[in-house]
């Protein structure tokens, strides 16, 4: 597993396209959250600028990310080079996305870091992990699942965008307009109930009980994201 | 050292929804052995080949690879190297960094820069795969199947785009690896080098095995042709002869030596000159061409 991540590293930044859209492009997005931030707040909370940078990594660092590079080792079958030695597609699959979902949590640490030293900790840290990191294992397992109807690094682009885009603008959505109205829809949309508790854990003033409520459709997109990975993901590509 | 098949398959089918691939395919290749599974385009080959090395479920059937599932990579993968038919290396990794990469992987050990003398990379051993040439993958392909001396090693069309001094140098290699004891399974649509290499072949069509066997028994199939031409005013040929429509006259014969002494006593105790005189034995060729004709092996 770690002489392949170990590859796919060499490789993320031996490729421009990729470190530009993958790395640069979100990093710029969660700086110009960050030095509006007085904007932003007034417009939702401070908890909403968590979301969005929480969710503008997830969806394109990691997700976007993901999608590409698995279809294209796919399309130039490095996947069945892969498969053809000893390696376990457990561990060539692990391999392929740990150093993408190592960047994608450094990103993280680095913007909320930031963040956090100009606009004050969040309220519950605990909780704030806890909602990243199941927003990251669902972007992922959607990542890998996304990637099982994507023929090429080109097509990424287009299946890539409905719900890397989809879940920042739910995120929008929900910082700017609450949960108060259609609070079921929002709520079971992907990351929506992620998003609400990094608002949570955030802005503080919401009781516990509350928030590990919205545990259940977060964690329930987990475990969806994880049977659509292993039903969809492709080794080769159709013939 | 174990004398059981290096691999045994066994009432083999393969299936891709209604489509038979592979229709109930039996054979052994033995350690040691260079087997060469050869066909017509869509015979089933590539996915005979693609379940012996681990790559595909087979739909039916038992398929033993040192006594194991080739599924199990994890104990079968270490004594085996393979040679895709389609490269398969990441355009962005150095050569070095593939054959290093793919070379822990195999948990076989060597080192990079053996594989790169054997086929001629030492200089490119930095270059990027993506600035390689159609041989050079070729050849890298190679370098990472023969990577710590595999007992066996899949071949899938391993000279296809390589230059003549690389194919012989491959070909040296692959008989270096046989001295060592090593089983070599290949595929390849250059007849010669089956026939020229292989110690048995099986030929597929339509996802059966019409002929399998050695050259030697594989061309015994088929009759051999002696062809000439007579002199105006000469008598009529031995019976066995037929003339054909250039007129010239054609012996086809399975006992190629007698026939012809035959033929060349006739002609002596005539005194007749044979002209455009040839005696060809049955090529591999012949056999493939026939192909259709050949009725499915039981």
């Amino acid at each position: 597993m770690l002489p392949i991540a170990r590859s796919e590293l060499i490789q993320i930044f031996r490729n421009r396209a990729v470190l530009i859209t993958s790395l640069i492009m979100p990093l710029a997005a969660a700086a110009f959250f960050i030095y509006r931030r007085d904007a932003f707040e007034t417009l939702g909370s401070l908890g909403y600028i968590g979301a969005i940078l929480v969710f503008t990594i997830a969806a394109f660092t990691l997700y976007a990310t993901t999608v590409t590079t698995l279809a294209a080792r796919r399309q130039d079958l490095f996947l069945k080079r892969l498969r053809s030695t000893a390696a376990g597609d457990t561990a060539i699959l692990t391999g392929l996305v740990l150093p993408v979902s190592a960047v994608s949590l450094v990103q993280v640490a680095l913007v909320l870091g930031a963040f956090m030293a100009l606009s004050g900790a969040p309220a519950d840290p605990l909780l704030l992990v806890v909602a990243i990191v199941a927003t990251f294992v669902m972007m992922l397992a959607l990542a890998i699942a996304t990637a099982g109807i994507t023929n090429s690094p080109e097509h990424a682009q287009v299946t890539s965008l409905p719900l890397s885009l989809g879940v920042v603008v739910l995120a929008s959505w929900i910082g700017l307009t609450g949960t108060e109205d259609l609070a079921l829809l929002k709520r079971v949309l992907p990351g929506g109930a992620a998003t609400e508790l990094v608002i949570n854990a955030w802005n503080g003033g919401v009781p516990l009980t509350e928030s590990l409520l919205l545990l259940a459709p977060t964690l329930g997109w987990v475990v969806v994201a994880v049977a659509l990975a292993s039903r969809m993901f492709r080794w080769e590509p159709r013939r | 050292m174990s004398t059981a098949p290096v691999i045994d398959v066994d009432a083999l089918h393969v299936t891709y929804g209604d489509f038979h691939a592979v229709t109930d395919l039996s054979f052994q290749v033995e350690r040691g052995e260079l087997y060469a599974l050869l066909g017509t385009n869509g015979a089933g080959k590539t996915s005979t080949l693609e379940v012996v090395e681990g790559h595909r479920a087979a739909s039916s059937g038992t398929v033993r690879v040192f006594g194991e599932s080739p599924s199990d990579r994890r104990t079968v993968r270490p004594r085996m190297g393979i040679m895709l038919q389609e490269s398969g290396f990441s355009p962005d990794l150095t050569v070095a960094e593939s054959i290093r990469l793919i070379g822990r992987l195999t948990g076989r050990t060597d080192t990079v820069d053996r594989v790169l003398g054997i086929v001629d990379l030492t200089r490119k051993a930095e270059t990027r795969v993506a600035q390689l040439s159609g041989g050079e993958k070729r050849r890298l392909d190679f370098a990472t199947a023969v990577y710590g001396r595999p007992e066996l090693i899949f071949l899938d069309e391993p000279t296809t785009g390589l230059d003549i001094q690389s194919r012989d140098a491959l070909w040296d290699a692959v008989e270096e690896l046989r001295a060592d004891g090593s089983t070599i399974v290949l595929t390849t649509h250059y007849l010669e080098e089956a026939q020229q290499r292989a110690d048995r072949i099986g030929l597929m069509h339509h996802g059966t095995f019409r002929h399998q066997g050695t050259v030697a028994e594989l061309t015994r199939t088929l009759p051999a042709a002696i062809q000439f031409s007579l002199p105006a005013g000469a008598p009529a040929p031995p019976v066995s002869a037929v003339a054909v429509p250039d007129g010239s006259y054609q012996i086809e014969t399975f006992d190629l030596q007698t026939d012809l002494k035959q033929l060349l006593d006739w002609a002596h105790d005539h005194a007749v000159d044979l002209h455009g005189l040839s005696a060809a034995p049955t090529r591999l060729d012949d056999v493939f061409r026939a192909i259709d004709t050949a009725p499915a092996l039981s």
